[in-house]
């Protein structure tokens, strides 16, 4: 059985002791980790002059002492895309079939380039967790690259058919994994607010991304965002939750879009540009589909977001909250985040800012300076109270309950 | 001044081969011919080679092609040169979207000097020497298309200087070229730095040699008439992405894509030829070596990149003409007979490795060990020659490829595909 291990962990191209590590320590939100890249030097080069496009290069990843050979890399992003400090995605089976690391087969290293405080989206992540959402797990590490420190990044676990296991769990023996995943797609210049945009699956196909069975049928993968799309639009109140409810878990949906305005999301389902940053995720042997938390990096804009921005924007977020059960649902999951919120954010935040404050300071390839991140430091530890106030008051005039104290 | 001409007069008279030609102006030789005299000519060439083709299961490639459509000018120019040039026609998309017949690539563009058998020279644009079948114009085949190495391995055409020639039983043939031939192309836009040069593939050097060698071996009968040949090319190969790579037989999606690449590339080939009477059996072996220095993740030498190629191939004249002779039907189809008939299998394989086998393989370009892949091909065909300018071409395709995951059609690691070609060739 040792021997057989043996050949296992050789076969993977892993160097190092894997002894009781877990994909758990690898995003162990309390630490800092290190990560290693190393890449040919002329491909590195040619990585950060071409950061706009998805070419993968090969390298070595190293971690806590494992060496996992022949990985694929590439530059990632939309608006973070950077050629000083590229934002990259790391897959362990680019280059070989069925090799992982601690079970995973990709991660992220978000380059934290539009977040001076470097901790929005870590910190965003971890919330949603405490609330039930899916989101991916996350936590921050020094990247060096080919021996030289390339900065402060955050490690972010991929959405796709493992964390769907994770998440989701099993069914019997089946684990919950080999359903539909969709990352959406934001088509710039196109905002799109849940409008029916026909029959042809092109539309739909052009902003729901497939992840996982790529090669089934246009119409198996796409069919049931159309039908859905289209129900929601032309289904009237009366028959929406019969309609719909069996299509798309409404109560998750009031739950993750009332989380995203807690935390004053301005570019999330219901952003500023139409939907942005989630993953979909049609259940697998299900009709029933489930939003995914992706990219929160924009969140804690403002302690007085409106509580309802922009949701009678969007034709879904202002059907389903039509109807008085699930604008109630709505309204009590922000007053249950803000119950969640109060003995935990703003500790939350402090821990993660000490936490990284060295590698921050020490990160000379970061598009900020270091006083700008301090002054946004100041302002996100701010952020907390203001909003846990601001969302009692506003949730108990919406719903006419007593204001609470501090209320003006 | 004027017994000086009449002295040069003797002796290019002297020099005149002894058999004048008959007629001048516009005359046909088997194709359209402009004679002005002796070992002055201009011949119009041109070529059409199209087909219809099935996939099984379907690639997404039409089912007609113009294979190739060719117009050419090829003449003598007195007894001691030779010149040709040729030129690729086909659609050419036009900025507006829309495709339109225009002139394409420049095929063969050469000059020859060919006073003396044992030393000729050739400039210009021709191909390289290496590969039997690679260096068997395309109409000439026996088969529609090349065995895989002809095209992944061999480097075809190049601008280059040779110089070759026949000693007794053995031919030679040793030239310079520019590059390393239209298929060892570059393929990356190469990195530099700011202040760094492009560099291009080559120089390149290439050397052939055949003969008849086996008429020295005893007791081996009719064999002794075989050809029997081997080649070597050696060039220069910039840093990147440029490596040689494997091509499905339709050339639509790679089996093995190319690796990252430094240093040199060396081909070595053998190559048998044999024609007995109305058959022949033809046999290649070709091998790529490409240097991979400073390539690793971690800029360390890599082993060396390795492409290797083999077929046989067997063919049968049934209408019994002799397949050594420049072939015409005895009986052509237009005079009544059935014009000449020829059965043919060809056998071949092209895998791509690294010379490690040391540690786990993987499919990364900058792998020590990279895991091997290969394209294994059986084709059977009939070619019929209606007439000595007209040939139609049946042949069917089998495809098998060694690495599922790497199957150019996903879910299948081999497909039958057939086609009917119709050449067209004065």
């Amino acid at each position: 059985m040792a021997r057989t291990l043996l050949v296992v962990i050789a076969a993977l191209g892993l160097s190092g002791s894997a002894a009781a590590q877990t994909s758990d320590d690898f995003f162990n939100p309390e630490v800092v980790q290190r990560i290693e890249l190393w890449l040919n030097s002329s491909d590195w080069a040619k990585l950060k002059a071409a950061f706009q496009e998805n070419t993968y290069y090969p390298a070595d990843v190293t971690w806590n002492g494992i060496t996992v050979r022949n990985v694929g890399i590439r530059s990632r992003g939309l608006g973070s895309r950077s050629s000083t400090k590229p934002g990259l995605r790391v897959d362990f089976d680019r280059y070989s079939n069925g090799q992982q690391f601690l079970g995973l087969k990709s991660f992220v290293l978000d380059n934290l380039t539009q977040d001076p405080t470097g901790v929005k989206e870590t910190v965003a992540m971890r919330f949603f967790s405490r609330l039930g959402i899916p989101a991916p797990r996350e936590t921050h590490t020094r990247l060096f690259i080919n021996g030289e420190y390339a900065g402060l990044y955050g490690l972010v676990e991929s959405v796709d058919k493992t964390m769907m296991g994770r998440v989701f769990g099993a069914i019997g023996d089946n684990v919950q994994n080999d359903g539909y995943l969709f990352e959406y797609n934001y088509v710039l210049g196109s905002p799109w607010r849940f409008g029916y945009e026909g029959a042809a699956l092109a539309p739909y196909k052009a902003r729901f991304d497939i992840k996982t069975n790529e090669t089934h049928a246009e119409s198996t993968i796409w069919g049931p965002i159309e039908e859905l799309v289209r129900l929601v639009n032309n289904t009237p109140s009366s028959s929406f939750e019969a309609a719909i409810g069996p299509r798309l878990d409404l109560g998750a949906f009031v739950r993750y879009i009332a989380a995203q305005n807690f935390i004053a999301q301005n570019d999330g389902f219901n952003g500023y540009d139409g939907m942005n940053n989630f993953y979909l995720y049609r259940l697998e042997g299900s009709a029933s589909h489930v939003f995914i938390a992706w990219d929160e990096d924009n969140a804690f804009l403002q302690p007085d977001y409106s509580i309802t921005t922009r949701n009678d924007d969007n034709v879904l977020s202002r059907k389903t909250l039509e109807l008085p059960a699930y604008q109630a649902q709505y309204f009590g999951f922000l007053s249950e985040a803000a119950g969640s919120a109060s003995d935990w954010l703003l500790q939350e935040m402090q821990r993660q800012l000490d936490m990284i404050n060295e590698a921050m300071l020490s990160d000379l390839l970061k598009p900020y300076s270091n006083a700008d991140h301090t002054a946004a430091r100041q302002s996100l530890l701010a952020f907390p109270q203001a909003r846990i106030t601001f969302v009692r008051c506003e949730v108990a005039k919406q719903t006419g309950a007593p204001p609470p104290s501090g209320c003006q | 001044m004027k017994r000086l001409l009449n002295v040069a007069l003797v002796i290019a008279c002297a020099a005149a081969p002894a058999a004048a030609q008959d007629k001048t102006g516009l005359v046909w030789n088997d194709r359209p011919s402009i004679v002005f005299g002796e070992d002055v000519s201009v011949d119009l060439k041109g070529r059409v080679l199209m087909e219809w083709r099935t996939f099984d299961p379907a690639i997404g490639e039409d089912t007609f092609h113009l294979r190739t459509a060719r117009v050419g000018l090829a003449g003598e120019l007195t007894r001691h040169f030779e010149w040709e040039i040729e030129r690729e026609i086909g659609e050419v998309e036009q900025e507006d979207g829309t495709d339109q017949i225009a002139f394409g690539e420049w095929k063969d563009v050469a000059i020859k000097w060919k006073t003396f058998d044992k030393v000729r020279v050739i400039g210009g644009r021709f191909k390289m020497p290496f590969g039997l079948e690679q260096t068997t114009g395309v109409t000439e085949l026996d088969f529609a298309y090349r065995a895989l190495g002809s095209t992944a391995i061999a480097p075809g055409r190049d601008r280059g200087v040779m110089v070759f020639g026949d000693l007794g039983r053995v031919g030679y043939e040793a030239g310079l070229f520019d590059d390393d031939g239209d298929n060892g192309e570059s393929n990356e836009p190469q990195f530099v730095s700011e202040g760094q040069d492009l560099e291009g593939v080559g120089p390149s050097i290439a050397v052939r040699v055949t003969g008849d060698l086996l008429r020295v071996v005893p007791g081996i009968g009719r064999l002794r008439s075989a050809n029997l040949g081997i080649a070597y090319t050696n060039s220069k190969i910039p840093e990147g992405l440029n490596s040689l790579r494997g091509e499905s037989f339709w050339g639509t999606e790679d089996f093995f894509e190319r690796v990252y690449v430094k240093g040199r590339r060396q081909r070595l080939g053998a190559q048998f030829e044999w024609t007995p009477g109305p058959a022949s059996l033809k046999a290649e072996w070709l091998q790529s070596r490409e240097q991979r220095k400073e390539q690793s993740n971690r800029d360390a030498d890599l082993s060396d990149y390795l492409g290797t190629a083999w077929y046989v191939a067997g063919t049968w004249f049934v209408t019994g003409e002799d397949k050594d002779d420049n072939v015409n039907p005895r009986r052509p189809l237009l005079k009544g007979g059935p014009g000449a008939i020829e059965l043919a299998i060809r056998y071949e394989r092209l895998g791509f490795e690294s010379a490690s086998k040391a540690g786990t393989a993987f499919t990364n370009p900058r792998s020590e060990f990279l895991t091997p892949n290969s394209d294994t091909v059986f084709t059977a065909g009939v070619n019929w020659m209606t007439s000595r300018w007209t040939r139609v071409i049946l042949n069917a395709i089998h495809e098998d490829f060694e690495d599922p995951a790497r199957s150019t059609i996903a879910g299948t690691t081999s497909f039958w595909s057939g086609l009917v070609r119709l050449n067209v060739v004065f």
